[in-house]
Formats: C-alpha cells, structure tokens, sequence
C-alpha cells in the first residue's frame, strides 16, 4: 500500500486553445475528507473526471495507490457525477446487482438499508422516480462501497439547504474511515465542518492546499471567508465597475 | 469481468426484444391460417388474411430496424453518452466494453435472421405427410453419413461464419464512426455522420486496390478445386477479409476509448 493515495504531476488539460488543468500538481493521503474549492469553471470537474479515467490529461501523471488510472484504480474508487447515469429500463435493485458483481467493497445490505432510510423503494424502475430520488440512488451506490478513494462532484449543488445537510449526512455516516474523500463544491459554508483538507482550484491553478486548521490558524477567518476573498479578487482588479 | 459485462448487455438486449421476437412468431402461426381465407371466396377471409400478413411484414421489418437503433443507442449512450459515466469507471478495460456491445449486437442480429426464418418455415402450409418427409430426409442423412454430407454442413457452417464476421463488421464500421465523432468538441452526431461516409469511401478506395490483386490470385486456386472445396475457399477467403477490416476497426474503436476518451 503506498502512503500517497493519489499523487499528480504536472498534470494538464487542454481543451483546443483552451488550458482547464495547468501543470497540476498534487498529493492526498488516506483518511482525510477533502474539499476541492472552486468557482465554476477552474477545472474541478475536470480533475475528478482524469482520476476515474473519463478524460485522459493532455500531459503530465496520475497514480492512484501508486498505479496508473485503469481497471484496479477504478475498482477501488467510488465515483458520484454530477449527472444520472442510469439506463432508463433498469431498476434501482438491478444496479445493486450491477455494482455487486463489478466491485468486491460494494455492500448489497447495506444499499438496501440505506434505501430504506432514504425512502426510496429499490424495486421501483428508475424512469418512474423523480429526479431527487434518482439523486439518492446514486448516492447510495456510491456510499455503499468500502472504497480507498470517494470522488463527489458537485454532490450538493443545486439542492435546498435542507436538502444539503441530508445528503453530508448520509455521505459522514457511510463511507469508510480508512478511505479519502473528495468533494468539489463551490458552496463552502454547508461543508466546511466536514472538512479535514481544503484544495483551492483557480483557473487551473491549485492556489491553496491545507488542512483546515491551517488555513484557519494562519488567515485568522474561515475557509469560507478566505475562499469569498480569493474568488472575489478579480473583480476588483477589473475595476470595470 | 467480461462475462459480467456480457451478462448486462444480454439483459438489456432482453429488453429490447422480448416483445417483438415472440411477436414475430405468433403472427407467423395466425397468417399460418388467415393465409387459407385468401383462396376462399369469402372477402373477410381475404381482408383478414391481407391485414395478418401485412402485421407480419411490419413486425419483420421493424425488428431489424430496431436491431440497428439497439446497436447505434447501446454504443453512443452507452459508452459515449451520460451511461457512459457508469460504464467507463467500471474496473475493467475498454476493449471488453466495446467487446460486449458487439457480441450483444451481433447476437441480437442473428436472432433477428433466426426468428425470421423460422417464422417463414412457421407459415408454410406443412401437414402431417410433408413432416414426415422431412424426417426421411434427415434420417437417410443420418444412415448414409459421407464426407460428401459432412462437406456440406460444414459449408453451412462457413457461410454462418461469415454472416457473422460481415454483421461484426458492419457494426465496427459504425463504432469507429461514432468514436472519431466524439473527438470533437462540438457537434459530435454529425461528424460522427460524416466519420461513417469518410470511412465507407476509404473502405472502397482499399477495396479497389488490394482487393483485385488478391482475387487474380486466389481464382485460379479456387477453380482447380473440386466441388465443394471452391466454396469452403472462397467462404475463408472471405471470412479472412472480414476478419483483417474487424481488427481494423477494433483496434481504432478501442483506441479512441483508451487514449482520447473525452466524457463531457
């Protein structure tokens, strides 16, 4: 087992003249709830999408337990899109079978537990569920694996507040202790609490990366308040106003 | 992990075709009788009959349409669309996803001609003696089993194979398409149409120039054969052919699918 759980070096993306990763580079161990921090747009979704392998970097290198973004790294990383998945004529029990024979940490009872808790009916066909219902079965797969490695994009965006501290609920109560978890969010308040590690991504840049107490230590204010401050910077420097 | 993969495409392909396949036959076994009324002087005899067979047609043709749209959807969503999300962070590679959606594809294919053939055979108007006439026929085979019969099975079998060979390279023909269209950023349907047209003219294009040489070669062999045997060579020279463009096209899906996977 490495001790880095992901490492990347001088990572980039470019999509034609436009640069979404720029020589990136960046280590997270085990264990640690991290926030990845960003307005829309500097590339968070982008860097999560290399990790699982959904989009190959123009340069530079991921490791992930110290292997090379592919079958084992997939099998023991659990990702949440920030879209559904699903094909329409599936049932939420038929994904629980799917995510059982693909992944050796996926808990079948523990899914079907979680559903319960959830108020969602597993025998349901996804196409009859509504969208915030279709939202909880795809969190509940990913969260019903003991995976190294939780990578949630945008797991609280566009969702009521109420809503919010339901869906951090269920992902601090699940997911397993000895793994990391990524969340990108640009919406700081509701997670900030959870956080153990903050990851600033500015235009391709990672601009900040520490832990929270750090951070907190060192500019006297909250991770929220200092993220307000960086992200707003441009603006003011535009004096277009 | 192929095997799962596998699993999953069949039962989507289940599906599709649980309705129409069963379908099919059904309404092979009614014409079986409404086709009596068409000689009788009886207009609702005729009409019945006339509407059966037309239900059939219909059934017959939407069946290899829908073979097709499966083929396209499973692909492009499947792999290239928001499915593709799941089906790209599964822990196995590329090659068994593009794999198993031609299996799947090239089965379903072959169920199509399968259930469409035996729904013509289910029409015909056979009775009791013309059975048993068949039977005699298969029984004498049996009894009088040659090298003579056995070359002609196995010349069945070849001309199978090739019918699958020709259906896997179809399909690859359009998976290469669809993966050199979603290597742009915009617009990926039509280049994706476009890919297809561009590749059916370099398809010709090669054709046009290896394929006559090969031919001036491997004719006279295939002449001096006896029999059968000209068959069995033209089957595997064909199915050689088929199999070098399959690679072709596998390798440059799977490359695409490795290499330049570009989700958004």
């Amino acid at each position: 087992m490495n001790e880095q759980l992901v490492t990347c070096a001088a990572l980039t993306k470019r999509y034609g003249n436009k640069t979404a990763l720029d020589r990136v580079d960046l280590e997270l161990g085990r264990g640690k709830i991290v926030g990845l921090l960003g307005p829309n747009g500097s590339g968070k979704t982008t860097l999560i999408k290399i990790l699982c392998g959904l989009l190959q970097p123009t340069e530079g290198t991921v490791l992930i337990d110290g292997q090379g973004v592919g079958p084992y790294t997939k099998s023991i990383l659990s990702y949440l899109p920030d879209r559904m998945y699903f094909a329409d004529w599936m049932k939420a029990t038929d994904l629980f079978d799917l995510f059982h024979d693909f992944y050796a940490d996926f808990d079948k009872v523990k899914a079907v537990n979680m559903c319960a808790s959830l108020g969602v009916t597993p025998s349901d066909r996804i196409k009859t569920m509504s969208k915030g219902t279709k939202e909880k079965v795809q969190l509940v797969l990913v969260m019903a694996r003991k995976a190294q490695l939780y990578l949630l994009d945008e797991p609280i965006a566009g969702v009521d507040p109420a809503a919010r501290d339901f869906i951090l609920g269920t992902i601090l109560t699940n997911y397993n202790e000895d793994g990391t978890v990524l969340i990108s969010t640009h919406l700081i308040s509701d997670i900030e609490k959870v956080l153990d590690e903050a990851i600033f991504l500015k235009q391709g840049h990672i601009t900040l990366h520490d832990t929270v107490d750090n951070i907190r230590e060192r500019e006297g204010k909250s991770v929220d308040a200092l993220f307000r401050e960086v992200f707003r910077a441009p603006n003011y420097e535009g004096g277009a106003f | 992990m192929f095997g799962k993969l596998l699993k999953y495409d069949f039962r989507a392909m289940w599906k599709q075709f649980a309705f129409i396949w069963p379908a099919a036959l059904v309404l092979a076994v009614v014409n079986r009788f409404t086709l009596d009324g068409l000689g009788s002087s009886s207009s609702v005899g005729e009409t019945t009959a006339g509407v059966a067979m037309l239900v059939y047609v219909a059934i017959l043709i939407a069946m290899f349409i829908i073979a097709v749209i499966f083929t396209i959807q499973r692909f492009y969503t499947g792999l290239l669309g928001d499915e593709g999300y799941l089906m790209h962070t599964l822990p196995v590679k590329p090659w068994q996803l593009v794999a198993s959606k031609l299996l799947c594809a090239v089965a379903a294919t072959a169920v199509n001609v399968a259930v469409a053939i035996l729904s013509m055979l289910l029409i015909l108007p056979w009775d009791s003696g013309d059975l048993r006439e068949v039977f005699q026929v298969l029984q004498y085979l049996c009894s009088h089993w040659s090298m003579e019969s056995a070359q002609v099975i196995i010349a069945m079998l070849e001309f199978i194979l090739f019918m699958l060979v020709s259906f896997a390279v179809g399909y690859l023909h359009v998976y290469l398409a669809m993966a050199l269209g979603h290597l742009f950023n915009k617009n990926r349907v039509a280049m994706s149409v476009v890919a297809f047209i561009a590749l059916q003219v370099v398809v010709s294009i090669l054709g046009n120039m290896i394929l006559p040489p090969i031919n001036e070669l491997i004719s006279p062999l295939v002449h001096n054969f006896q029999g059968l045997e000209g068959f069995h060579a033209a089957m595997w020279f064909g199915i050689a052919i088929e199999l070098a463009a399959s690679a072709v096209y596998f390798a440059g899906t799977n490359y695409i699918l490795h290499h330049r996977l570009n989700l958004e």
